[in-house]
Order: structure tokens, then sequence, then C-alpha cells
């Protein structure tokens, strides 16, 4: 809205893409100007950073107009922009996990501080050393076209410093889970680009991370990540954010599956920030699963979103969404589901529920189901819940002698468990849930 | 001893007025029945016992063992001992059938001042409990009363109540829903916590369930008061007549 007003005021003196911009936009163009000629990458990298950063200077920041952003309006809500950070920053796996996550995840932890990569792992490469010599791949997924169609994403393409290229072999089953954990300083913004290719039949599970523990100042971040999945393989793919007052995180997982795929992301968002996780699926090969997970626990004016763009382009695969919310104080959540079954997308069989379980009256909850079926031969179906605690379950349990506060958090825990309980893997799931638990009674 | 004096209940937030006068006392070591026609404020009087919101006392008290308890929360009177065998045992998705007879279990040990139990205790407790009656331990796993069937969610609600050792139990049609079998087990489940500091409330529509669970005392329910006392043999009589007098009288 102070975008469209600063438009009016100066439409008269002549218009020009820079007087569009909100104070944010300008400052991430001089962000931009300023890092432009340290950022990494060859020629190649710097001008598809130079196009994206273009593009985004004529798109601007989304606003409510922007569908996909209709209750995320960034154009409105991102007041100011954060200097970018290029690294030299430090940090050890536990400090990056933070607490609830055991030695065994540390282990296995790829870390970025400030911006870049600071320990490694067997299999991981950085970003920002790999694109001397990028392999095609990952050139290709840099310039992937589908990445240029929103300006938080060509935002991250702009700027981003460093990030994950994960090349899982063909047929490799990883045991453990892969952590990719980001954390940063105080006062500073941060942009990775996490490149992923899994073979043909390969077995991960992918654990992303980015957390600043209670007490944090504010802090900025973009995350994207590309995912790409060959015929046969099964992924289960993770990401906790964890955010404080006045922080922003803008992260995007862009998702193309192979044939006879097993996608399983699950995402949870606690904190008191402002949280856009968009998701991407594109279902290239038939007979592949997306079976998409989410938990978020908001407090004081915390803001948490998922906007999921699910693209049925061949018959015979299955997508489910469950989305599951606990809102206290004025926090707020969105969910946004968008299905789309293609022509010929026959025997398409996607479902989805969202469901907030409100503990205050000021919380809200949007839930936007959108289904554009173009089959004929398909099940979609949809729903949506918002709902208080229920009374009678209440009483049951205090007339069992547990008092109302306990039975409140049982039940509450329970709402948000059954989504979490999706997580196969019990360490994260335990780990995962305990975080919720705390974050419930924070 | 439970003292019922009075009492006259309307729904919170409606003027539908449901007991009108209600008067009746259970001493230490007895148990009464009460039956009634469907819709008479049976399960009314229960919830009223237990402390459920909605319900408005407009005159009268409850006593037990000579304190008032309509002011308290449900939680506290279920300290003091007060247990209600639901009519509809509620269903909770996700938090399983352990966590909350442990969670519960403790929760009243601690307003009783007694030790809270260990997890071998209570696992030891709990097993000896369950295979009494009939309860397959691995459903004590699922989410509480989640795909139950009905005469197994009747069972559960009497192993809660072994579990909490209430010294007032109030059963309300703990035996709709059984067949003879389950009825015989739930019947037996009962019978074991009849003592001499335990005062027992059975609420039926039916005498079969009296067979088993011989009353002291029947009470007839209708119209918001108590129409008559008799000892078990009103039970029969009320089989074979059944409440026309009573709702005849209401009319
Ligand atoms: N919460 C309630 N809301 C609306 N009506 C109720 C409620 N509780 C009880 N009633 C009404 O009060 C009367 C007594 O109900 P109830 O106590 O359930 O009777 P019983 O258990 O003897 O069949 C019935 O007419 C019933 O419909
Ligand atoms: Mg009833």
């Amino acid at each position: 809205m102070e975008g469209a007003a600063a438009v009016s005021e100066k439409a008269g003196r002549g218009m020009t893409v820079q007087m569009l911009s909100t104070k944010a936009e300008q400052a991430i163009l001089a962000s931009f100007e300023a890092n432009a000629a340290t950022l990494p990458g060859g020629a190649a990298v710097a001008a598809l950073r130079r196009a994206a950063i273009g593009a985004f200077a004529s798109k601007g920041l989304p606003s409510r107009r922007v569908e996909e952003f209709k209750y995320t309006d960034l154009k409105a809500n991102v007041k100011d922009v954060l200097p970018l950070a290029t690294g030299g920053g430090t940090s050890d796996a536990a400090t990056a996990l933070g607490a609830h996550f055991g030695p065994d995840f540390a282990a296995n932890a790829v870390v970025f501080a400030d911006g870049r990569g600071v320990a490694a792992k067997a299999g991981v490469t950085f970003l920002a050393d790999a694109l001397g010599k990028a392999p095609d791949w990952v050139s290709a997924a840099l310039a992937d076209a589908e990445l240029s169609a929103s300006s938080d994403l060509l935002l991250n393409t702009a700027l981003f410093t460093d990030g994950a290229v994960l090349d899982i072999a063909a047929g490799a089953e990883v045991a453990e889970p892969i952590v990719i954990a980001a954390t940063a300083k105080d006062g500073a913004m941060t942009a990775l680009r996490h490149v992923i290719r899994v073979g043909a039949g390969a077995k991960a599970t992918i654990v992303e991370i980015e957390r600043a523990p209670k007490g944090s100042g504010v802090r900025q971040s973009s995350a994207l990540t590309q995912i790409m999945i060959a015929d046969g393989a099964e992924v289960v793919h993770i990401k906790l954010v964890e955010t404080q007052k006045g922080s922003l995180h803008l992260s995007h997982w862009q998702a193309n599956l192979g044939a006879n795929v097993s996608y399983k992301p699950f995402q949870m968002t606690v904190g008191e920030g402002f949280v856009r996780n968009g998701l991407n699926v594109l279902f290239n090969g038939q007979h592949s699963t997306f079976d998409y997970g989410a938990a978020s626990v908001g407090h004081g004016t915390g803001h948490a979103d998922s906007s999921l763009i699910v693209d049925h382009k061949v018959p015979h695969c299955t997508s489910r969404e469950l989305f599951k919310t606990v809102l206290d104080g004025q926090a707020r959540a969105v969910f946004q589901g968008r299905v789309i079954v293609r022509p010929n997308a026959q025997k398409t069989d996607g479902k989805q529920m969202a469901q907030a379980l409100m503990l205050s009256p000021d919380a809200e909850f949007d839930s936007k189901p959108e289904l554009e079926i173009y089959a004929d031969d398909v099940v979609c179906g949809h729903g949506s819940t918002a709902a208080e605690i229920d009374p009678d379950l209440v009483f049951y349990c205090t007339s069992r002698g547990i008092p109302t506060a306990v039975a409140r958090g049982m039940l509450i825990e329970s709402f948000i468990g059954e989504a979490i309980d999706k997580v196969e893997h019990e360490g994260l799931r335990e780990a995962l849930g305990e975080i919720a638990r705390d974050s419930l009674t924070a | 001893m439970l003292e019922i004096k009075n009492l006259h209940v309307k729904l919170a937030d409606e003027d539908k007025v449901i007991l009108k006068g209600l008067t009746l006392s259970v001493p230490k070591g007895e148990v009464h029945a009460i039956m009634g026609p469907n819709g008479s404020g049976k399960s009314t009087l229960a919830y009223v016992l237990a402390g459920r919101e909605g319900y408005e006392v407009t005159d009268g008290d409850i006593l037990w063992n000579g304190e008032s308890i309509i002011e308290m929360e449900p939680d506290e009177r279920a300290a003091k001992g007060v247990f209600l065998a639901f009519q509809y045992p509620m269903e909770i998705p996700g938090v399983a059938g352990l966590t909350f007879l442990r969670t519960a279990t403790n929760a009243v040990r601690k307003k009783r001042e007694l030790p809270e139990m260990t997890t071998p205790e209570f696992m030891k407790f709990v097993k000896e409990k369950a295979a009494k009656l009939n309860i397959d331990f691995e459903m004590l796993k699922r989410p509480v009363n989640v795909g139950f069937s009905g005469g197994e969610k009747k069972r559960s609600e009497i192993l809660q109540m072994a579990m909490l050792e209430p010294t007032l139990c109030v059963l309300d049609e703990t035996d709709s829903g059984l067949d003879i079998d389950a009825l015989k087990v739930v019947s037996d489940g009962v019978n074991a916590l009849r003592g001499p500091d335990r005062a027992m409330l059975v609420i039926t529509h039916y005498q079969r369930l009296l067979n088993h669970i011989v009353p002291d005392k029947v009470h007839v329910l209708a119209d918001g008061r108590i129409q008559k006392t008799g000892g078990k043999e009103l039970a029969l009589e009320l089989e074979k007549s059944g409440y026309a007098e009573f709702t005849g009288k209401a009319a």
C-alpha cells in the first residue's frame, strides 16, 4: 500500500521504474549494486544476476495483488532492508542447529554462517566454490525459467552468496539425514541457494534448519532450494524455521519430480517473525507421490505463510497436503494450496487439508484452496477448518483430574502432533515435537 | 455421603429447566440406582455432579462428605473422589490412552498428596487393571477411545475409574451398547470397586444392569424430580409397568 501511495504521488512528475519503488526496494537495488562485483560466479552467473535484478526492479516486491502473496504482502510489510552478509561468520554445527538436536545431527550438518559455508561434509560442495567450474546440471538449475516468475525468487538469484550443492548418486541410500543449517548475525540479510539432485532410485532425507534463538535481534533471509528428483527416488525433505520478532524469512522450494518418485516435504515454522514458505512441485513423470506436511506455531504478531503450487502435468500422480497451525496472540497463518491438473493428467489423486487451532480471538487464519482441474477422470478434494479448543474434550480431561491448563496443553499438542507424526524418522520427529511443545509454552 | 438437596438446574444459555428440586442421599458403602425415561434429566444430573459447563444451578446444593462441590472445577472434584463414567465417552485424537491415563492418575495422586507413580509402577498397575477388564493392552497405545467400539469405550471408562480410585462413582448408562458378555465384564469391574468407603450412583434406563450390579436403593427420576424410591424390587416393577405412571404425573 505504501508502494501504491508512492506511485500516485510521483506519477505527475513522470513515472519511472525507480519512482515506483518503496524504500525497501530501493535498498535492495542499492545492495545489489554495492555487492555485484564481489558476488560469486563467473560472467554467466553475473549476467543471470543482472537480469534478475532488472526484472526485480520492474516488478518490485510482491504486493497483495499478486495472488501467491495475497495474504503476505511483502511490499507493505518489508519496511527496511538489512545489509547483505557476505561471509566472515563462524558457527559450529551444534550452535547452528540449536537446542533439541543431538550430536548425531550435528555430525551430518553442513553449516552456513553469515551467508557463506563454514562447515562442509563429504558429498556436499559449496555453491560459491562450485560456480567457477559448475557442472551443467547446476548451471541449468540456476537459470531455470520457473524462477523468474516471482520477484522473491529473482531477489535470491540476484543476491545469493552461497548454498549447498548436493548430488546424490543414482541408487545411493543415504542412511542418516543430511542437515543444511544456516545461521546469521543480527542486523544482516542473507541469501542462500541450494541446488540438489537426487539420482534414480536413491533414498535420502534432507533437513534444512534456520533458527534464530530466543533473544536474537532482527534478521532477514532468503533461502531458495531447487531439488530435482529422478525416477524411483524417495526423498524426505524437512525444513525448520524459527524466527524472532521483526525478522523476515523468505523460503522457496522448487521441486521437479520424475516418475515413480516419493517426495515427502515437511515444513515447521515457529516463532514471532514474518515467514513465507513457497513450494512449487512439478510432476514430470507418472506414478509419483507428493506427500506434504506442515506445522506452525504462531505467537505475538508472528506470520507464517505456506503457499503451494502443485502442478500435475502428467497422469497417475498423487498429491497430499496437511497443514496445521496453532495461533495465539495476534499471530497469523496462511495456507494457499493451488493444485493444477493439466488436461492429460488423468487419474490424478489430490487431497489437501488445512486446519487451524485458534487460541486467541485476535489470531487470524487465511486458507485458500485453489483447484484448477482440466482433466475429467480425477479425484481431488480439499478441506479447511479453524476452531477453538473443544470445551467438551477439556471437560472430559478435567473430569479425570487433569488441570485445565494441562488438558489444554495436551489437546494443543495432539492437534499439532498429527502433522508432526508425518515425519517418520524418530529422532527428527521427536526433536520437532519438542520444538513445537517448547514454542507452545513460550 | 453424597447429599443432593433441592437441586434446580437449567441450561446456562437457554431458558430450559431440567432439574426441578431433586433431593437424594447416597451414604458411603451404598449403591443407588437412578432410573427414568429418556430426557428426564439423568445425564444432566451426572454432568452437574462432575462439573460440566453449560448447566446453571439456580437453587439447592450438592454436598460430598459434607462439603459443597457446586463451585468446584471438575479436576478439583475428581481429586475429591468424584468420577463420572460417561454415557458417551469422548474420543481424543492424538492423545495416547496410556499418556492420558498416566497424566490423570498422577494428577489426582498429586492433589491427594500421594506420591506420583513411576513408569514401572504405573505400567504394572494399568496392566493389572486392564487385564481384569478384558482390555487389550495394545489398545491403550492408541488415541483415547478413537476407533473403539461402543463396548470398548465403556470398558475404557471403567478402566479409568479403576485407575483413579474414586470414592463417588457416577455411572451414566454404562450398560447401553453392551452385549451380555461385556455387561458381565463391566459389572464385575464395577462390583470390584464396591466397598465401605465408596458411594455409587448407577444411572440406567433398563433393569438389566441391576441384575449384575445389585443396588441398595432405586430412585425413579421423572420431570426433574425423584418421584419414587424403593429397594431393588422397584426396578423389576418398572420393567413391567414402564414409566407411564410417572410421565403421566409430569404431564
Ligand atoms: N446441553 C444441552 N443442550 C440442550 N438441551 C439439553 C442439554 N442437556 C440436556 N438437554 C435437554 O434436557 C433434557 C434432559 O436431558 P438428559 O439429562 O440428557 O436426559 P436423560 O439422560 O435422562 O435422557 C432433554 O430434554 C435434553 O434434550
Ligand atoms: Mg442420558
